[in-house]
């Protein structure tokens, strides 16, 4: 069992390691400079001297090597450090959008897997039927769907025509609100992104749960178990759901991983303030510190998220227990 | 249940009935979308030019301000008077300004601020004091600037451009960049600064030029456009500095109590050449390029009609300084001429015509991505140009790929490797007094956005001669012969300059004041201009 835990964080050290590089490396190969950025247009008015006092003042003018140890450094103490464009630290960016990009994700990875597997179980169920058919072919659609298109549907309907929902934002910006009223608000800022959210994901787990079904129902355990009497009811739910749910877990793991990076596209579309759009705004800007931090949070989450996995793994299978025994 | 829904409906469209009584010229709480973080509104944090500049004054003030028409008035300043040829400049404040916090406003704060900007480099402030030699406070109304060099349009930049930063505040602050504090002196105070959500501002009653029309502005963030849009469109916000595209213009101006102003924008798109192609040099070939370039209906076609015409000389034809004598027709039948006349000719009946020495006319064309009027901008001057022999192929990449290209670490000094490529400069540079010289002196310490390498000895010689000109009719008569030169010798072509097309509920506030080219979102929109 020890031994077992050291080759794993062995291995999460090296991963770690190879990501932070990456992390590291990936934004200075990209074109541009975060010069543009940092002085606008602008930029073309400084003199070369002043040019290089912006550059120095980022510690860009260091050699390449000299940054990359120093950054490794500031990452082993915990140290984020600063953005360039915002001249904030990135600790505190971080904190202010982790959890309204938590409560979208959350929301949402519950919402699409409960989702998938009621709607993936009755579709099995109803295999070739006109409820299957028709499930399987709005997750289909759904599923081909660019978020942000469909996102922008969503506002112009329920939003800009029908104005049930806002349309940006996580709560309504310079309303100071309080207890149950902010709660009211901010579940209304949350609907549409969230169902943008629903819509485009459920359909994965959707398709991995009704075909789980299906294999399941064709066992001959099934087929024992209506010989004996079983109700129909309790075959689905007691006899097969619960084996075909192993591939859903695996599929909800993965996602669970991926919480913490927030989706870039739809946080975008609505203004919603979290660490998606704060990363794809760091990319655009060249702002190498925030994608190197919120990359490597991303990194440290998804891979937290893969322990988990391992050491819920022989909970819910006792197939992987029997296995390492 | 249905009956409360159709009870509250009913409700709603009463109370929008009601609000829909009249033009507001006064507002309790606005809400005005822009499109990106401005950092924490101070001098130092804020990002764009536009709306950021203006947003960060509506905080802190300039000694001038430019007016209506972008000429500039005084502002904190009382006058600012010129000696020796415009060597020295003498700026008297007005009496009992004051700091958000209270303290008095002072010339000490005046020197402050521009020595500060000196040591601590920003892209903007630091190269405006560049010619400052020294500053002497005289009393505690009057500051005395010695200028290294005549400097003409000194009201205007740094005066009219560089907000003033509280001595007590600033003077222990060594990294501007990180320092988020925000004490002005302008007609709002920050009060909430929650990027990447909003912004609250809340009037200064005490402000020396009268109480603002308007309590409290808050500035959601939208990050996208179109929904930025939808949300005018639902009155989730009250205005939106983005400019609205052309193809919605119809359709806002159906809804009752949303108004649509129109001006003239004075930013620009242009079809940039490198100067220093083999090609590309000979002016008789970008002028026969030129040519083929119908203009008129690419303002149509592209901008369903909302913009104006390049002029041939840069300039905006509502900017004060153009020169109307000089004017561009497109002819295709002049440009088949110019480039038989030049000797460019089908020598292998290729379709595209080769010059002398047997070298293809055959360039590629760059756009920015993310950018669909740019791209069709250059698909149709591909389009046009085939017709007459050229062939274009038009590469479409990322903004900083093409800085990369066109202008490479933003200085000029180092070189271009491009032929040609759609570019633009925003509305600021328009009102430069010096955007000809900047844009094309030779000199590249000079022409900082000299990106094509331009040079004519004779247009610098103008320049120079600008610079050193205090007299504004005399300036005037030099900046009409520089664009007669940009005119005749192309360095670029000016296609066109977007309007601006603003939206706003007239319903929520009316007090809105339109600056040429720039828009509605500017102090004059909030106070009046101090007599």
């Amino acid at each position: 069992m020890w031994r077992f835990f050291v080759a794993r964080g062995g291995q999460y050290v090296l991963v770690l390691l190879a990501s932070a590089t990456l992390n590291f490396a990936l934004p200075r190969m990209m074109p541009g400079s975060p010069l543009l950025f940092l002085a606008g247009e602008e930029v073309g008015r400084l003199d070369e001297g002043h040019r290089r006092e912006l550059v120095r003042r980022l510690g860009l003018d260091r050699p390449l090597w000299e940054q990359y140890v120093r950054y490794l450094i500031d990452l082993a103490r915990g140290e984020l450090g600063t953005s360039f464009q915002r001249g904030r630290p990135i600790a505190d960016l971080l904190r202010e959008r982790i959890s309204w990009t938590l409560l979208l994700m959350g929301t949402g990875l519950l919402g699409a897997t409960a989702a998938g597997v009621v709607g993936g179980t009755w579709a099995a169920w109803r295999r070739g039927g006109s409820t299957d058919v028709g499930l399987l072919f709005t997750a289909m659609a759904l599923e081909s769907m660019p978020s942000f298109w469909l996102g922008m549907i969503l506002i112009a309907v329920f939003g800009a025509h029908l104005r049930w929902f806002p349309i940006f934002g996580a709560r309504t910006p310079g309303v100071p609100l309080e207890g149950t009223a902010l709660l009211v608000d901010v579940a209304r800022h949350l609907a549409l992104p969230l169902v943008t959210l629903i819509l485009v994901t459920a359909p994965g787990t959707f398709l991995v749960m009704r075909y789980a079904m299906l294999q399941v129902l064709g066992e001959p355990y099934i087929a024992t178990a209506r010989a004996k009497g079983v109700g129909e009811r309790s075959v689905l739910f007691r006899h097969a759901m619960r084996n075909a749910l192993l591939p859903v877990c695996t599929v909800f793991m993965l996602n669970l991983g991926f919480v913490a990076s927030g989706a870039t596209v739809i946080e975008t579309v609505f203004s919603y303030p979290g660490v998606g759009r704060l990363m794809y705004e760091a990319v655009l800007n060249r702002d190498y510190p925030v994608i190197q931090a919120a990359f490597f949070v991303v990194t440290l989450s998804v891979m937290a998220a893969n322990a988990l996995a391992d050491l819920l793994y022989p909970l819910i299978d006792p197939r992987v227990r029997d296995g390492r025994r | 249940m249905k009956r409360v829904i159709l009870t509250t409906l009913i409700a709603l469209a009463l109370a929008k009935g009601w609000a829909g009584a009249g033009p507001s010229p006064t507002a309790g709480f606005l809400r005005i979308a822009i499109p990106r973080e401005e950092g924490s509104l101070n001098p130092y944090t804020y990002q764009s030019g536009y709306p950021g500049w203006l947003l960060m004054t509506l905080v802190y003030d300039t000694l001038y301000y430019p007016d209506l028409d972008n000429v500039p008035q005084p502002w904190l300043a009382r006058d600012a008077r010129p000696s020796q040829g415009g060597r020295v400049w003498t700026v008297t404040l007005r009496p009992g300004l004051r700091w958000h916090d209270g303290r008095p406003l002072t010339a000490e704060d005046v020197k402050f601020t521009f020595e500060y900007v000196k040591k601590f480099t920003h892209a903007r402030w630091t190269p405006q004091a560049a010619d400052i030699e020294r500053i002497e406070v005289q009393d505690s109304l009057t500051v005395v600037f010695r200028l290294t060099k005549p400097v003409a349009w000194f009201r205007q930049l740094p005066l009219a451009d560089l907000p003033l930063l509280p001595k007590h505040i600033w003077e222990g602050v060594t990294e501007p960049g990180r320092f988020h504090n925000t004490v002005g002196s302008g007609p709002y105070r920050l009060v909430e600064a929650q990027p990447p959500q909003f912004y609250r501002l809340v009037a200064n009653d005490a402000y020396f030029a009268g109480r603002p029309r308007v309590r409290e502005l808050v500035l959601p963030i939208v990050a996208d456009a179109s929904v930025s849009f939808n949300a005018m469109q639902a009155g989730e916000v009250d205005a939106n500095t983005r400019y609205l595209l052309p193809e919605l213009m119809a359709q806002f101006q159906r809804i009752p109590g949303l108004r649509v102003v129109r001006g003239p924008g004075f930013a620009s798109t242009i079809l940039q050449f490198n100067l220093e192609h083999p090609l590309l040099r000979d002016v008789r070939l970008r002028r026969a390029i030129a040519h083929a370039i119908n203009t008129q209906l690419m303002v149509r076609l592209l901008m369903l009609g909302f913009a104006e015409v390049g002029a041939p000389g840069y300039l905006h034809p509502a900017s004060p300084l153009y020169n109307p004598a000089v004017r561009f027709v497109p002819s295709k039948a002049r440009a088949v001429a110019l480039l038989n006349e030049a000797g460019y000719e089908d020598r292998n009946r290729d379709g595209i015509r080769e010059a002398s020495d047997g070298s293809p006319l055959r360039f590629s064309l760059l756009a920015r991505s993310g950018d669909p009027i740019r791209i069709r901008t250059a698909d149709l001057i591909r389009t046009w140009l085939k017709d007459i022999g050229i062939e274009v192929q038009v590469r479409v990449m990322d903004d900083p790929s093409i800085i990369s290209l066109v202008w490479p670490d933003f200085d000029v000094c180092k070189g271009r490797r491009f032929d040609m490529v759609i570019f633009g400069w925003s509305a600021p540079v328009m009102t430069r007094p010096n955007a000809l010289t900047q844009m094309f002196h030779s000199d590249c310490r000079i022409g900082t956005i000299n990106i094509g390498g331009y040079r004519n000895p004779e247009f610098d010689r103008l320049a120079e001669l600008h610079a050193a000109t205090t007299d504004a009719r005399r300036q005037r008569e030099l900046v009409f012969r520089m664009q007669e030169i940009v005119a005749r010798d192309m360095p670029i072509h000016t296609l066109f300059y977007p309007d601006v097309l603003l939206a706003y509920w007239q319903t929520k506030y009316d007090g809105w004041a339109f600056q040429k080219g720039q828009g509605i979102l500017n102090k004059l929109s909030f106070v009046s201009a101090p007599r």
